[in-house]
């Protein structure tokens, strides 16, 4: 019963009978007699209550007759006192010749009432100030203790209990509990020295009893209990990772190590059997609703009609479509993930996973388009929405090369089109690191083919793309990409300079973009994101001095603003 | 001498807006909650009022969160008690201001030929 017993971290849970040492007070002294006494006494109040709902607690101690034979000992021990108090609330005491001692001088009821608050064993509150309470026989009957029931009530503070879940029904994020116990200590320190306690006992208090309120927190615990708390829970854990990493990284500059960081209990509840959804009486027409602990208030099985509203043309529509096909992406897009575990996104080493990402390659790229060009529209219109983008750029790390490039392929062809679509979320830049990782393993061929896109003048407009992928930081941060990794490949490999078309193309390319940065004004030129150091003798080597000079000029500054 | 720690308070938002503050006695796996010496609170802008309204018994599904009140912080607040009639006058202000408002949204609207759909039933969305 791990969350009851926990007097040595408790600083306050003096209860008479926990407490082992010389200050032991009245109560637990009282030869266990009074225990089983009392107990019986609430044994008759509490038959009634309903128990029969509660599975009786395996961590629980002995049963009624060893705990008779435990009565002679002095020296009680929690598990002792708990069993005490639970056997009566399952009416397991059968000890009928205990009389309740008159000696005491309190009436049978107050001493119910004093076993009943008892009942609230856990995070004890209260500091009982015995003066006197070594030499425990002359305080029989002694006013201070006994007779005042109120000492021991008022304890509805473990609201939600929280020092006394039994850590077998509990499910906490290591974190969480030790939130919870700190919550709790300073809870406790502080009030006395603060707030004046009251003087009065809560007659309402502790309406619950220990019982009732561990079975509502079972009930919803077991709730809480999955094969796959990453996934069913994320928010919680990833609360708590995040928290303890915190913390972790706290204790790292210098805080001293104060806990060990502790294993996740697994569950000692096997969750209940699959339950029935739908159960069908026989002979009866349609289906019941049946309470469950998962679902107490089940509405019956509505059959959905799928009805497709076909809404040609509708822009809202196109728009959900759009939406949709985005969030069935993104389900695929968390599995594949969630397969990677821990750890950055490779291209994937198992088949199942590769076929996942094929799968969502293809749904992402064709998206049931027979014709090329909706296929590529259809790609675009994803990349238009914000989440869209967060999708590619997730995704994109998974992709083997050959699919990568083709999606960079696409998107350097039509950029100037996402810059202006981008205009709203300003997300562009979220894809630059997966598409620079992927720009850095282009061969010659492809990069050229990704710089055309950029250079080559648009049918019916006179401006070059380029001009507003400049002013864009998405796209110079892109271009810059590009240009640097060509200029990586040419220095490395002379045999390119030697194939003529290409190689051309190359420097008529670069000399163009040279061109039209030297011809932007700087204050329209974009911060790149990242501003790699090869680009100004890429131009030196292609264009005039005069020319690098003035580029030298733009980019620099540019770069400072 | 004998100390007792004060029973804690909670506070309660249920889905119709409002605000209870009471003792929790007792609740349920459906959080169906019982309210002891239970006081409505109504804020408007920085004042309040507290209505007292005995117990409560709510039903779980018409709560929307639940809380532990810190008796110390509890009266370490910027905002300011008055009376029922006056709070309930003041609330009686807000919601004519807001409801004029609202109409003449939806007469903007409706010139437009576009409608709201009405705020009742959108909880259940």
């Amino acid at each position: 019963m791990e969350g009851v017993g926990q007097p040595a971290k408790m600083k306050c849970l003096e209860g008479p009978h926990l407490k082992q040492g010389p200050a032991k007070s009245c109560v637990s002294l009282a030869p266990e007699k009074e225990l089983v006494s009392a107990s019986q006494l609430e044994e008759e109040e509490e038959n009634e209550e309903g128990e029969d709902d509660l599975d009786p607690d395996p961590d629980l101690a002995p049963d009624p007759e060893e705990e008779e034979e435990e009565e002679d000992e002095k020296d009680l021990g929690d598990p002792a006192v708990l069993s005490a108090v639970h056997n009566t609330q399952r009416g397991g005491l059968s000890s009928p010749g205990i009389k309740i001692p008159d000696v005491l001088g309190m009436s049978p009821t107050s001493l119910h009432f004093l076993w009943q608050t008892l009942d609230y064993l856990s995070p004890v509150l209260f500091r009982p100030k015995f003066p006197s309470a070594n030499s425990p026989a002359c305080h029989f009957g002694h006013q201070l203790l006994l007779p005042d029931p109120s000492l021991f009530c008022s304890l509805p503070t473990s609201w939600p209990p929280k020092f006394s879940l039994p850590s077998h029904l509990t499910q906490l994020h290591p974190q969480h509990q030790r939130l919870l116990q700190l919550q709790q200590h300073s809870r406790m320190q502080s009030p006395p020295a603060k707030k004046p306690w009251s003087q009065q006992p809560d007659p309402y208090a502790n309406l619950m009893t220990r019982k009732e309120k561990d079975w509502v927190i079972k009930v919803q615990m077991v709730q809480l209990q999955s094969e796959n708390p990453r996934l069913d829970d994320y928010y919680y854990q990833k609360y708590y990772q995040k928290l303890e990493k915190k913390q972790a990284d706290d204790e790292l500059l210098g805080r001293k190590n104060k806990v060990e960081s502790l294993k996740l209990v697994t569950p000692y509840i096997q969750k209940a059997e699959a339950y029935e959804s739908v159960v069908r009486i026989e002979g009866s027409l349609g289906q019941v609703a049946v309470s469950t602990c998962f679902s107490p208030r089940r509405a019956i099985d509505a059959v959905p009609h799928g009805t497709q509203e076909q809404e040609a043309g509708a822009a809202s529509s196109q728009r959900l479509q759009v939406l949709h096909h985005i969030e069935k992406m993104f389900l695929q897009l968390l599995e594949i993930e969630e397969g990677q575990k821990d750890g950055p996104p490779e291209p994937c080493y198992s088949e199942q996973q590769s076929n996942q990402v094929e799968k969502l390659f293809l749904a992402l790229k064709t998206q049931e388009q027979n014709n090329l060009e909706e296929a590529a529209d259809g790609f675009l219109q994803v990349l238009s929405v914000r989440k869209g983008k967060a999708l590619v750029a997730r995704m994109l790390p998974f992709l083997p090369q050959n699919q990568a490039v083709s999606l960079l392929l696409a998107i350097t062809h039509h950029l100037p089109l996402l810059v202006r679509r981008d205009v709203t979320d300003q997300a562009l830049q979220m894809l630059f690191k997966p598409l620079d990782r992927c720009i850095s393993h282009l061969t010659f061929h492809e990069l050229l083919q990704g710089l055309q896109g950029l250079t080559l003048l648009a049918p019916g407009s006179s401006e070059r793309p380029v001009t507003v992928v400049l002013q864009n930081q998405f796209g110079i941060s892109l271009l810059y990409a590009l240009l640097s990794h060509g200029e990586q490949l040419v220095s490395l490999d002379s045999s390119l300079e030697k194939s003529n078309s290409d190689y051309t193309t190359w420097t008529d390319m670069v000399v163009l973009i040279a061109w039209e940065i030297a011809q932007m004004p700087t204050a329209s030129l974009a911060e790149p994101l990242t501003f790699p150091s090869n680009l100004l003798p890429l131009f030196c080597h292609h264009v005039d001095k005069q020319l690098v000079q003035q580029l030298e000029a733009r980019m620099e500054l540019a770069w400072i603003y | 001498r004998s100390f007792f720690l004060p029973p804690e308070k909670h506070l309660v938002l249920l889905r119709d807006g409002r605000t209870l503050i009471g003792f929790l006695r007792s609740i349920d796996q459906f959080a169906n909650l019982v309210l002891h010496q239970t006081v409505e609170r109504i804020h408007v802008g920085k004042k309040y009022g507290d209505i007292p309204r005995g117990i409560f018994v709510v039903r779980g599904e018409n709560v929307v969160l639940l809380g532990e009140i810190d008796l110390e912080k509890e009266s370490d607040t910027p905002l300011q008690q008055v009376s029922i009639e006056e709070i309930l006058e003041e609330q009686r202000v807000e919601q004519q201001t807001r409801l004029e408002a609202e109409k003449l949204k939806v007469q903007a609207l409706k010139d437009r030929g576009l409608s709201l759909p009405r705020a009742d039933t959108l909880d259940e969305y």
